[in-house]
C-alpha cells in the first residue's frame, strides 16, 4: 500500500481531477478578473486596454474607501459576534448538566439553514422604523429611544451586519462545538484538580487547544464580512446613498449599473488581493502545529 | 443507526422521484412546442417585455390578443422583464440569444447600438406608417440623439406630480404650500396631528431623483437634465440650494420614519389610507389614488422659493418622455415580420392606456373609442399639458449612466437625513470627473 501511495504517477492520477476542476472554476476566472481589470469594458463591445488606470482610479474614488471601511465593520461584526457568542454557547452547551441540550443545539443552528432572503425579510419587519419589534419593545419597556435603523446612514452598516452574525453564528457554534468535544477530558480534569474553576480552566486550557479550528472560523468570519453582498442587496438596496456598500456592492454597480465592466473586475481584484492578506496573516498570526491530543 | 439509513433511503427514492418528475414535465414542454411548430404557418417570436403585476399585465395581454386577432399566424413567447437596470439583456446580446423583440431603456439603446445588437428602424417607421401615427408633441420619444430610430415608443411624455390629499389640508386647516415656508408649515401642522406629511417609496431610487429633480426645476426649469447632457455643474446654485431644501424639509420631519426603506406598496398604503398627506409618484398614480381616495385625491404645482418664482415657474414639470418602447434584436431572422409586430405592440400598448386607463399620456395617437373615462385629476391634466414650458427627464431616461447611479445614490441619502448638501453635491462632482 504504501508502495502505492509512493508513486508518482498514482498521485497524479488521483489528484488530477480536483486539479482541473479547481483550474477550470477556480483559477480561470481568477486570472480572468485580473486581466479584465486593466480593460476599460462595456461588457459587450472591445475593450480597451489602459493598464493600471483602473486601479489609479480606484484608489481616487471615494466609494472605493466607502466600501473598504464598511467591509472592516462587517468584518469585524461578525468576528466578534459570531465566534465570541458561538464560544460561550459552544462552552455551555458542552457541560454534560445543562438541561435541554439536545434542543439548544439545534435551535442554534435552525437560523443557517434558512435562506438568506427569508432572514433579511424577517429583520427588516423588526427594523421597521414605524412598526418594527425593536423600536416597539423600547416603547413597551418605557424608554424613548427609537431609531431609524436601516435609514440611518450611520447605523445602517451594523444593523444589516448584525443580521449576518445572527444567521451564521449557529454555523460557528458548530464547528466549535465539535472542536470542544474533540478534546479528551483528562485535561480539563486536570486543570480541576490544579484547582482551577471551570471557566478559567476552559480560558486556559479548552480554548488554546482549539487554535486550529478558531484559524478556520477567523478566516471564514472575516472573509465573508469583506465578501458581504446579498443581506445588503435585499434589506438596504446599498444604501441609504451609498452608505452600506461593501467592495462586492461596488463592483456590482460598477458593473450593471453603470456598465463599466473594466472598472467593477478592478474592485473585485482588489477584493481577491484583500481577502488573500486575510488569510495569510491569520494563518501567521495563529500559527500552531496540527494539534495532538 | 438503522432508523438513519431509513432516513436514508427515503431521501434517495425522494430526491429520485424528484429528478424524474422534472425530466417528465421538460419532456411535456418539449411536445409542447413540437405540436405547436407543426401548426401550418404559425411562426414563433420570442418577446422581452414587462408582465410582473396587475398593472402590466393588462398591457401585454390586451396587445396579444388583439395580435392573435390581425395576425393569426404570429406566436408570441413571452420572456418576462427583470427589475435590473437591463442586466438581462445585457446578457442576452453578450451570449447572442436576444430575444426577437424587446423592450428598452435609452441606456440600453445606447449600448446596443454601438454593439450592432439592435436593429436601426428608420426604414420601418415610414414604411409601417408608425411615423404618422406619432403624436406630434411626443416626437422626442422617437428619435435618439443620432437622429436615428432604435425602438417603437408608447409611453409619451409622462410627469411626476405632487399628490395630495384634498381632505386632510382642510381638516387640519393647512394651506397647500405655494413656497418652502408653507411647505414647512404644513409639515408642522401634520406632525402635530400625527400625520406624516409626505410620502415616497425612497427604496426605488428613481423617485428620490424625481423628488430632487422637482426642487431642481424651481431654479433651473431644466433640472437633471441639464446635468446629465453635461449643460450644467452640480456646483451651480440651482442644485445646491434645491438639495438645501430637501435637506431642511426633511431634517423638519417631512417624511415617514425609514422612508429610504419603504417600497411602492408601503408608501402607497400610508397615502391612500390617509396617513400621508401628500405624495410623489408619476402621473400613472392618477387611477389608482383616485380609486383609493376618490374625489379627495388632486396634484399641487410644486412649491417654489418665493411667491414670484412659484407663478413663474408653475408649470416646469419635472419628467418627460425618452426614447424606448419596443425594439428589434440585429439578428432576428425575419426581419420584416418582427418589426411589423414590435410597431403592432407598442400601438397596442398606447392603446390600452389611452382607452382602459385613462390616460392620454401617450406616443401615439389612439383613434379608438375611451372604455375608461378620465379621473378628474386626469382631466386637469389635460389641461395643463398643453401650457407645460418644460420638462427634464426621469431617472431611466438619463443617458450618462456614471452620472445615473451618482445621483440615484446622492438622492436617496438627500432623504436619509443624514446628509448634507455640500457632500450632495461634492459626491456627484466626484463622480461625474
Amino acid at each position: 500500500m504504501n508502495k502505492f501511495l509512493g508513486n508518482k504517477a498514482a498521485i497524479l492520477l488521483f489528484t488530477l481531477p480536483t486539479i482541473v476542476l479547481f483550474t477550470v472554476i477556480v483559477m480561470w476566472p481568477t486570472m480572468q478578473v485580473f486581466y479584465r481589470s486593466m480593460y476599460d469594458w462595456d461588457g459587450l463591445n472591445p475593450g480597451k486596454f489602459i493598464f493600471l488606470d483602473n486601479y489609479i482610479r480606484l484608489f481616487e474614488d471615494r466609494l472605493f474607501y466607502t466600501s473598504l471601511k464598511n467591509g472592516a465593520i462587517f468584518a469585524a461584526m461578525l468576528a466578534v459576534l459570531q465566534i465570541g457568542i458561538g464560544t460561550v454557547l459552544a462552552l455551555t452547551i458542552s457541560n454534560k448538566k445543562i438541561r435541554g441540550r439536545k434542543f439548544l443545539r439545534v435551535s442554534y443552528f435552525i437560523p443557517v439553514v434558512l435562506s438568506v432572503t427569508v432572514v433579511c425579510q424577517l429583520w427588516l419587519a423588526m427594523y421597521n422604523g414605524e412598526y418594527g419589534l425593536i423600536n416597539k419593545i423600547f416603547e413597551t419597556l418605557g424608554i424613548p429611544y427609537r431609531q431609524d435603523w436601516l435609514s440611518n446612514g450611520k447605523t445602517a452598516i451594523y444593523a444589516v451586519a448584525a443580521v449576518n452574525a445572527w444567521q451564521n453564528m449557529g454555523y460557528h457554534f458548530a464547528l466549535l462545538l465539535a472542536a470542544v468535544n474533540s478534546i479528551p477530558e483528562q485535561y480539563l480534569e486536570a486543570a480541576k484538580i490544579d484547582g482551577a474553576e471551570k471557566w478559567k480552566a476552559h480560558w486556559k486550557v479548552t480554548i488554546p487547544l482549539m487554535a486550529e479550528t478558531y484559524k478556520f472560523c477567523f478566516i471564514l468570519a472575516i472573509t465573508g464580512g469583506l465578501n458581504a453582498f446579498a443581506n445588503m442587496q435585499i434589506m438596504t438596496g446599498g444604501g441609504p446613498g451609498t452608505d452600506t456598500y461593501t467592495l462586492t456592492y461596488m463592483m456590482y454597480r460598477s458593473a450593471f449599473r453603470v456598465g463599466e465592466f473594466g472598472y467593477g473586475t478592478t474592485a473585485a481584484a482588489f477584493l481577491v488581493i484583500e481577502c488573500l492578506i486575510v488569510t495569510f496573516a491569520i494563518n501567521k498570526l495563529i500559527a500552531r502545529d496540527r494539534i495532538v491530543y | 443507526m438503522k432508523k438513519m439509513k431509513k432516513a436514508l433511503s427515503l431521501g434517495v427514492v425522494l430526491s429520485l422521484t424528484m429528478a424524474l418528475a422534472a425530466c417528465g414535465s421538460n419532456k411535456g414542454n418539449d411536445a409542447e412546442s413540437s405540436a405547436s411548430n407543426a401548426q401550418e404557418g404559425v411562426t414563433k417570436l420570442r418577446i422581452y417585455a414587462q408582465y410582473s403585476d396587475e398593472d402590466t399585465k393588462g398591457y401585454y395581454d390586451y396587445a396579444v390578443a388583439e395580435l392573435s386577432k390581425e395576425m393569426p399566424n404570429v406566436q408570441l413567447d413571452l420572456e418576462i422583464q427583470a427589475q435590473d437596470d437591463g442586466q438581462k439583456l445585457k446578457t442576452y446580446a453578450a451570449t447572442g440569444n436576444l430575444p426577437d423583440i424587446f423592450n428598452v431603456g435609452l441606456d440600453q439603446i445606447n449600448v446596443f447600438r454601438q454593439s450592432n445588437n439592435i436593429l436601426q428602424l428608420d426604414e420601418y417607421v415610414d414604411k409601417l406608417g408608425f411615423k404618422d401615427k406619432m403624436q406630434p408633441s411626443a416626437m422626442n420619444t422617437l428619435y435618439t440623439d443620432d437622429n436615428h430610430v432604435y425602438a417603437f415608443p408608447y409611453a409619451g411624455n409622462e410627469l411626476i406630480l405632487l399628490f395630495y390629499n384634498k381632505e386632510l389640508f382642510e381638516q387640519n386647516g393647512v394651506k397647500v404650500p405655494t413656497t418652502f415656508e408653507e411647505m414647512h408649515a404644513a409639515i408642522d401642522a401634520f406632525k402635530a396631528k400625527g400625520i406624516t406629511p409626505l410620502s415616497i417609496f425612497a427604496k426605488e431610487k428613481w423617485p428620490d431623483v424625481a423628488f430632487f429633480d422637482m426642487f431642481a426645476t424651481r431654479y433651473n426649469p431644466a433640472g437633471i437634465s441639464a446635468l446629465d447632457k453635461g449643460q450644467a455643474k452640480p456646483s451651480d446654485e440651482a442644485y445646491v440650494k434645491a438639495a438645501q431644501d430637501i435637506a431642511d424639509l426633511v431634517k423638519a420631519g417631512l417624511l415617514p420614519k425609514g422612508a429610504t426603506n419603504l417600497n411602492y406598496d408601503q408608501a402607497a398604503a400610508l397615502f391612500h389610507e390617509g396617513k400621508a398627506a401628500m405624495f410623489v409618484n408619476g402621473q400613472w398614480e392618477i387611477e389608482a389614488s383616485t380609486k383609493a381616495l376618490g374625489d379627495k385625491v388632486g396634484y399641487m404645482y410644486y412649491p417654489a422659493p418665493d411667491a414670484a418664482t412659484y407663478e413663474s415657474n408653475k408649470l416646469a414639470f419635472s419628467g418627460g418622455g425618452t426614447p424606448g418602447g419596443f425594439a428589434v434584436s440585429a439578428n432576428t431572422k425575419d426581419k420584416e415580420l418582427a418589426t411589423k409586430v414590435a410597431s403592432f405592440m407598442a400601438l397596442k400598448y398606447a392603446e390600452f392606456k389611452y382607452t382602459q386607463k385613462g390616460s392620454p399620456i401617450v406616443s401615439t395617437k389612439v383613434d379608438k373609442p375611451i372604455v375608461k373615462t378620465f379621473d378628474p385629476m386626469m382631466e386637469q391634466l389635460a389641461k395643463d399639458l398643453p401650457n407645460i414650458t418644460s420638462t427634464t427627464a426621469f431617472a431611466w431616461g438619463l443617458s450618462n449612466t456614471k452620472f445615473k447611479a451618482a445621483i440615484e445614490d446622492a438622492s436617496q441619502a438627500l432623504l436619509s437625513g443624514s446628509y448634507s448638501a455640500e457632500q450632495f453635491v461634492s459626491d456627484l462632482e466626484s463622480a461625474m470627473k
